[in-house]
């Protein structure tokens, strides 16, 4: 196996070991599988493209970027962003369906309460 | 919930979004018994930390309270499926802070149960200028007034007016659908894209008589962008 530079060993090793970590967390039910989704792909082929050096020299010239480093840091940053975008639309709808909840709870509240003062009385 | 509609035609609610307004209440729920008995009254306690709801019932009105602070937007769509569920057919928003006189509630209300229209914004330059509006603001208010008339091509002369009363088939909608934070130009221009027939009426606003406006320095940098975006946006929509 041939490594490029000292770089590369680090980001290689540390995306693996993240990617071990994400599924343990996923195996201890700490992080739903629907979560982990983005961060195994993101782990992964990080992982690979730091042990298989071809593969990432083929990718590089493909993207025309100018270093092996500037491919790995583009897909670790296009990764970070997806993960981004998507924790702020998962977000924008929790916070929807919380309004929903709290609207509809302080309804029934009311509800309760006049029930509860119309049977005292 | 679920109790059967009263037989008398075109109930009409009155909501009165509040938040920490325990010293203004009194005084507009004093106001409404003395110049509009006729109306119910509905408190909706947005999340207040102070004692706005305990006021509220102690005057004898019905509160729902929402466990945290929601908006003064939610606080309408509450409002509005409370409204629906008691088998009221007209909802107007009364502000807790003393702007708007509840000496308008029928000016404001007739053409909406006379079927004129879906909803009546109750507007203050309908009449000559006698609200004075600060400078900054006014720039911003003609702003969107413009982006009004130019998707409804016709003039809303009061977009940000929260005084308006909502017929049955608005609070149908809107209960669901419906700005949580600024309900101005966007709800407009989604209403007026239902084909909800919007029609202005002519009230005189007060100056605040308690507490503090809504409109604080942050929300004066985040409402132009919301609103921008938000008015577009439901120029665009599909409405589903």
């Amino acid at each position: 196996m041939v490594f490029l530079s000292r770089t590369q060993i680090i980001v290689a090793f540390g995306a693996a070991g993240l990617a071990v970590y994400v599924l343990d967390l996923v195996r201890r039910r700490r992080l739903s599988e629907e979560y982990s989704f983005l961060w195994v792909i993101a782990t992964v082929s990080i992982a690979v493209l730091g042990f298989c050096t071809p593969l990432l020299q083929w990718l590089t010239r493909l993207i025309g970027a100018m270093f092996e480093s500037s491919t790995v840091f583009a897909l670790g940053l296009a990764f970070a962003t997806a993960m981004l975008l998507y924790l702020s639309v998962k977000m924008s709808r929790l916070s929807q369906e919380n309004q929903v909840l709290a609207r509809e709870l302080a309804l029934l509240r009311s509800e309760l309460e006049q029930r509860r003062g119309a049977g005292a009385a | 919930m679920n109790r059967p509609p009263p037989p008398d035609p075109a109930r009409a609610l009155v909501v009165i979004p509040a938040l920490n307004e325990e010293d203004s209440l009194p005084a507009i729920l004093a106001e409404m018994r003395a110049v509009a008995p006729d109306y119910a009254v509905l408190v909706l306690d947005d999340g207040s930390r102070d004692r706005t709801s305990q006021v509220a019932r102690d005057h004898g009105v019905r509160v729902v309270r929402h466990p945290f602070n929601l908006g003064v937007g939610a606080a309408m769509q509450t409002g509005f499926r409370w409204a629906l569920a008691h088998g009221y057919d007209i909802a107007v928003q009364l502000d807790a802070d003393g702007q708007h006189d509840p000496r308008y509630l029928d000016a404001l209300v007739e053409p909406v149960r006379r079927g004129a229209c879906d909803v009546a914004i109750g507007s203050r330059y309908l009449e000559s200028g006698h609200y004075r509006t600060p400078r900054f603001r006014r720039m911003g208010m003609l702003l969107f007034a413009g982006i009004v008339r130019l998707a409804l091509r016709r003039r809303i002369t009061d977009t940000t007016s929260g005084f308006r009363a909502y017929g049955r088939e608005a609070m149908e909608v809107c209960q669901y659908e419906f700005p949580k934070d600024f309900p101005d130009a966007p709800l407009l221009i989604a209403l007026a894209r239902r084909g909800f027939r919007l029609e202005e009426v002519p009230v005189r606003m007060r100056e605040r008589q308690a507490g503090t406006s809504f409109y604080t320095l942050g929300k004066s940098l985040y409402y132009p962008y919301k609103n921008l975006l938000a008015s577009l946006m439901a120029w665009i929509q599909r409405t589903r």
